[in-house]
């Protein structure tokens, strides 16, 4: 690195600073984070409870082994208090289901998106397409018109279609959602690799696909790994049209998680739980995802 | 990382296919072998096409026909609708309030956003976990994420409240949630910044680590400093990401409600509503569907006005 | 912890559980385990005052044993429908997610019928039925309609007393339909002289207190609105430094919660929302003492209350910041939970403060009735578009019997009860123990404000307009400033009158 020149010392230092200044504005990020994680193995009064505390209250599985764990919550009523309570029938907190069908429709819908959006970037990124900055405002405004007036529109569409309920509809629709953002995402990263890359390949033989799968694999996978985080967490995220399209054969987590807020009160522990076991696999699909985020190639060798 | 000649991947394509065989772009490449862009984008368009001309047509066919409660019935109803929004007060309040809110938002997310990627890019020890966990607020669904600053914001145990009454910026009286509500907006804001700065801080982050090195290292040799480097080179080179990324929320904020409609409602009285709220309120809560509409379209077309204003004034090239 | 028996028993439970899925064991005996199980549990040290008698498992036996002409009922005429699915949009309310727990055993499995219920939010309610009313998609064939939606879907349901006399070789025996409490009929199921559904839920105002509170300071429930402002202050002045305001509100900005408290403290001074001939009358001396009102109390309410609906305030009860309140009656059991409630057994249900005035029905419009006791009620209704009419038919009346409607009461965690069975019921007053989460024991109450108190909003089409957004919007402003009060409920009468008009 260019650094060389800077004694160790210096740039230990450096290291340092910036490491603890990371470290700071990270946690200060994640500290809503932990506290609704804590919460999610909290008796409701220690939720409610300010300041909150890290330690030293009596932790509860219950909220976990009902919304994981399928343990009927009237059952924990009678160990905890004696009797049956609110949210005593169960079935509606168990949140295998959501998970699953969540997991389904972010990971189908980012993986169609990929594939539809990469070439279309390629292609407004090195082909002369005419009007071709209409083309990208139209697209962007694919994204545009707000939910709450596409949603019935959608489902009477979706209803003649046979789409209501169905994983394929989800997709197609949160896919579309993505589209935009996947396209003109990509094609700002096409836009860094320069074009004689292409050119110099194709000269070698490579056909037009070969150039850009070359690209692709070799420079684009941060942008891709962006570009796929991005769009698997609107996906997962996504409420009123997953709310609209479907009717609770498929369930995602987000509509899910705003019938935990029942007529009367919500439901903090069952919340924060399912909003735990929900965060953990997508930090872990992150955490594997970094890896493509790293630092791009010298290109000087081309020019 | 230590990776082979960027050349090497198009030369060795042989020993290559084998695994790209395996790869979905594979079966698409025998389709978009070609010189002409259409075959590539067409794939796209045609989702984009599907999901969206319907729902368009929709609303334009909508915005001239209401609800009328004591039919039961969509009516048509000519231009009431469009009148009706040149003579909405309301209408006037949510332009402003979106405007306030926005603007706030986006400037606050942008900047903190870009800091941040620019530190975590400037090699802290275990990056890698310090961006996971900036990226985590995304993953928490916005309703999610609005109910969690509910009580986080309360007054009387919400733990945000006590840490700011603990540093004298808030008192009990006039708190972050409730009271006159003179800290409404920010009490919305504060989610909404939460939750969207990691935004920026991925793009700008991806942006950043996918630059080529060379120019930084030459304007290095050159003796340049860390800010001239930054301001001179790095920032004119992130700008197709800085495009991206501000455009996309841009639109996205324009649609912005959960926050607002956990929170305070659009309250007090009108003074955090925004124009998507305004939108909503109308579409679910009073059941006056074309005037949603023609509010849908408003949103539609200042996004369309803002993204081709900011397009031309920071010269973004498409 | 006397954590030996305590852990045994769990282990009980699990195994028992567990055997049971695994087919091991009938369900019966399970159902024993548990029972026993329960008893032993219910001696743990934590809980603040001796063990209920009250245990899940005898509830869930008593669920199962559905009287046997309602079985053979559904088997022999629910039966003809086998492999229909019908589809219920409901909210996320007590007696609702009660049914859904109770349909598989008590009515899928016997008829065949699948009941697809889906819950969502209260607006996303009103949207989903008011689209399918609308468009007569028939996408839902049972609606769930909140009391203030009466006016408007009026004609978009079949009248239940039709079907009754229409279709008698589908309907149920004994289901005795005069067996519902005819107030509940009356001021959330029937608009004009039509019947919309059957009565299915009934939030209701109530007056709540801290025993404790009032004890310690000497309060006596109070009998007037002037004794329940000052009980309110007293509290406020003594204990409002250690967290516990004199009372809570649900005033949320915006909100229809604001809406609801407003008219409940208008119609307790003698104002309405409208007059015989179709009048706001929300700016005479009446409704704006009512509203000068309710900004009094305010001053005793944490300062959040501006953005308490009726879940925040439930919390803050729940929470012990309260030490009186007039509020929903299906907020109680929740507040008795030991588990997730400071105030477990702190709370007393009293007779609502006579009201300072009454306007009496007949000088409102739109069928408003007056008093203090404001009813949120919610009916069950058929579709007029529904294409499995009659097995939807089958499952409604199901779902609002007797037998049903005692299971809901008791297992919901308080619902309300709809039916004089239901509050006759031994098995409903076998679980009125004090301090536990399903408690019954504020039915007797609520019975009296239900026959005696009930207050009901004017149920005109436009009412949703009206009410969750004109006056929670206008009357949030108000409620956030100091303005005088007068002259912004004009305001809002013109802006009201202009709605009503359109």
């Amino acid at each position: 690195m260019a650094r060389q020149t800077k004694s160790w010392r210096q740039l230990h230092q450096g290291t340092i600073v910036k490491t603890l200044l990371a470290a700071v504005v990270s946690l200060i990020f994640f500290a809503p984070i932990l506290w609704w994680m804590l919460a999610s193995i909290k008796p409701t009064p220690e939720i409610l409870r300010s300041p909150p505390r890290l330690l030293g209250f009596d932790p509860t599985l219950n909220w976990f082994r009902v919304v994981l764990g399928n343990a009927d919550p009237t059952r924990f009523n009678i160990e905890t208090t004696g009797s049956v309570g609110r949210g005593s029938g169960g079935s509606t907190f168990y949140s295998i289901p959501y998970l699953r069908d969540s997991m389904i429709i972010a990971v189908g819908s980012t993986l169609l998106v990929l594939l539809l959006a990469t070439p279309a970037a390629y292609a407004l990124s090195r082909f002369t397409i005419r009007r071709s900055k209409d083309l990208t405002l139209w697209i962007l405004s694919q994204r545009m018109l707000p939910p709450v007036v596409v949603a019935f529109p959608l489902f009477m569409m979706f209803r003649d279609f046979g789409l209501i309920d169905t994983y394929r509809g989800m997709i197609l629709v949160h896919a579309a959602i993505n589209a935009p953002l996947a396209i003109l995402l990509l094609r700002s990263f096409f836009d860094e690799v320069p074009r004689e890359l292409d050119e110099a390949a194709m000269i070698d033989g490579a056909t037009r696909f070969g150039a850009f799968r070359g690209v692709l694999l070799h420079y684009l996978r941060g942008g891709l790994a962006a570009t796929a985080v991005l769009s698997f967490i609107f996906s997962w995220n996504e409420f009123l049209l997953s709310l609209v399209l479907t009717t609770g054969i498929v369930r995602t987590v987000p509509v899910a998680s705003s019938t935990f807020t029942t007529a009367f009160a919500t439901e903090w522990g069952y919340m924060a739980a399912l909003g735990t076991a929900s965060m953990i696999p997508i930090f872990i699909f992150i955490l594997l995802v970094q890896r493509h985020l790293v630092r791009g190639l010298t290109l000087g060798a081309l020019k | 990382m230590t990776n082979a000649d960027p050349m090497t991947g198009i030369e060795r394509r042989a020993g290559r296919e084998a695994v790209l065989r395996r790869s979905p772009f594979w079966a698409l490449g025998r389709v978009i072998n070609s010189e002409r862009p259409w075959p590539w984008i067409a794939p796209v368009v045609i989702l984009l096409l599907g999901i969206g001309l319907y729902p368009f047509i929709y609303n334009i066919r909508n915005s001239f026909r209401e609800f009328n409660p004591m039919t039961g019935n969509v009516e048509p109803v000519g231009l009431e609708n469009w009148r009706r929004l040149l003579q909405d007060d309301r209408l006037h309040g949510a332009f402003l309030t979106s405007a306030k809110y926005v603007l706030a938002a986006l400037v606050i997310e942008f900047v903190l956003g870009l800091a941040i990627a620019v530190l975590l890019n400037s090699g802290p020890a275990i990056s890698g976990l310090w961006q996971s966990l900036m990226i985590l607020p995304m993953v928490v669904p916005p309703t999610v994420a609005a109910v969690m600053f509910r009580v986080l914001e309360n007054p009387d145990y919400g733990a945000l409240q006590w840490l700011l009454e603990g540093v004298g910026l808030i008192d009990k009286q006039e708190p972050l949630l409730g009271g006159t509500g003179r800290y409404a907006m920010a009490a919305v804001l504060i989610p909404e910044i939460w939750q969207w700065t990691p935004f920026f801080v991925l793009i700008l982050l991806a942006g950043l680590k996918a630059l080529p090195q060379d120019p930084l290292e030459a304007a290095q040799v050159d003796g340049a400093g860390a800010w001239r480097q930054f301001w001179d080179i790095t920032l004119p080179m992130l700008r197709p990401m800085i495009a991206v990324a501000v455009l996309f929320r841009l639109v996205d904020l324009l649609k912005v409600f959960d926050y607002i409609f956990v929170l305070t409602s659009g309250g007090p009285g009108t003074r955090t509503e925004v124009l998507s709220f305004y939108a909503y309120q109308r579409s679910f809560v009073t059941i006056e569907w074309g005037y949603g509409s023609v509010l849908g379209i408003v949103i539609l077309v200042l996004a369309i006005v803002l993204a081709n204003v900011y397009v031309r004034v920071f010269k973004v090239a498409w | 912890m006397s954590a030996m028996k305590d852990t045994d028993a769990k282990v009980a439970i699990y195994r028992a559980i567990e055997d049971w899925r695994a087919g091991r064991i009938s369900r019966r005996k399970m159902l024993g385990v548990l029972a026993a199980a329960g008893v032993a549990l219910t001696s743990r040290p934590m809980l603040r005052r001796s063990a209920p008698s009250v245990s899940a498992a005898t509830l869930q036996e008593a669920a199962a044993t559905q009287p046997e002409e309602i079985v053979a009922f559904l088997r022999d005429v629910g039966g003809q429908f086998r492999g229909t699915t019908i589809r219920v949009v409901s909210e996320e309310t007590p007696p609702s997610r009660a049914i859904i727990n109770l349909k598989k055993e008590m009515f899928e499995d016997i008829t065949g019928i699948t009941v697809n219920w889906e819950v969502v939010p209260l607006d996303q309610v009103l949207a989903k039925v008011s689209q399918d009313a609308a468009s007569k998609l028939g996408a839902n064939d049972i609606y769930y309609f909140d009391q203030a939606w009466v006016g408007r879907f009026i004609n978009d349901t079949y009248d239940p007393r039709e079907l009754l006399d229409q279709k008698p070789d589908l309907a149920m025996p004994n289901y005795n339909i005069e067996d519902f409490l005819e107030p509940l009929v009356r001021h959330i199921a029937m608009y004009g002289d039509k019947m919309i559904g059957f009565p299915c839920d009934v939030p209701i105002f109530m007056y709540f207190y801290r025993k404790d509170i009032y004890d310690e300071l000497g309060l006596q429930p109070a009998t007037t609105m002037e004794e329940y402002l000052e009980n309110a202050r007293i509290i406020n002045e003594a204990k409002s430094g250690e967290g516990t305001y004199g009372t809570v509100g649900q005033m949320k900005s915006g909100h229809y919660a604001l809406e609801c408290d407003m008219t409940a403290y208008v119609w307790s001074h003698g104002g309405s929302v409208f007059t015989a001939d179709g009048k706001c009358a929300l700016a005479d001396d009446f409704a704006i003492q009512g509203v000068e009102y309710m900004r009094q109390l305010q001053q005793y309410m944490p300062t959040a209350v501006t953005t308490y609906d009726w879940g925040g305030q439930f919390t803050a009860i729940q929470q012990g910041q309260g030490g009186q309140v007039i509020t929903w009656g299906e907020n109680f059991p929740g507040w008795d939970d030991p588990a997730n409630s400071k105030v477990s057994g702190l709370m007393e249900p009293a007779p609502l403060p006579a009201n300072t005035a009454q306007r009496p029905p007949e000088e409102c419009g739109f069928e408003e009735h007056p008093d203090l006791g404001h009813q949120g009620g919610s009916t069950y209704c058929l579709s007029r578009y529904s294409k499995n009419a009659d097995a939807a038919w089958i499952f409604l009346q199901w779902a609002t019997c007797s037998n049903t409607q005692t299971m809901a009461s008791i297992i919901g965690g308080g619902a309300s009860p709809m039916r004089q069975s239901t509050f006759d019921d031994p098995r409903v007053k076998e679980a009125a123990q004090v301090g536990v989460a399903g408690t019954t024991r504020h039915f007797p109450e609520m019975y009296n404000v239900i026959m005696n108190r009930m207050g009901t909003e004017p149920h005109l089409p436009q009412w949703p307009l009206i009410a969750n957004d004109i006056i929670a919007v206008e009357l949030g402003k108000l409620t956030t400033s100091d303005d005088p009060t007068g002259p912004a409920m004009v305001e809002i009468a013109k802006k009201v009158d202009e709605a009503a008009s359109s």
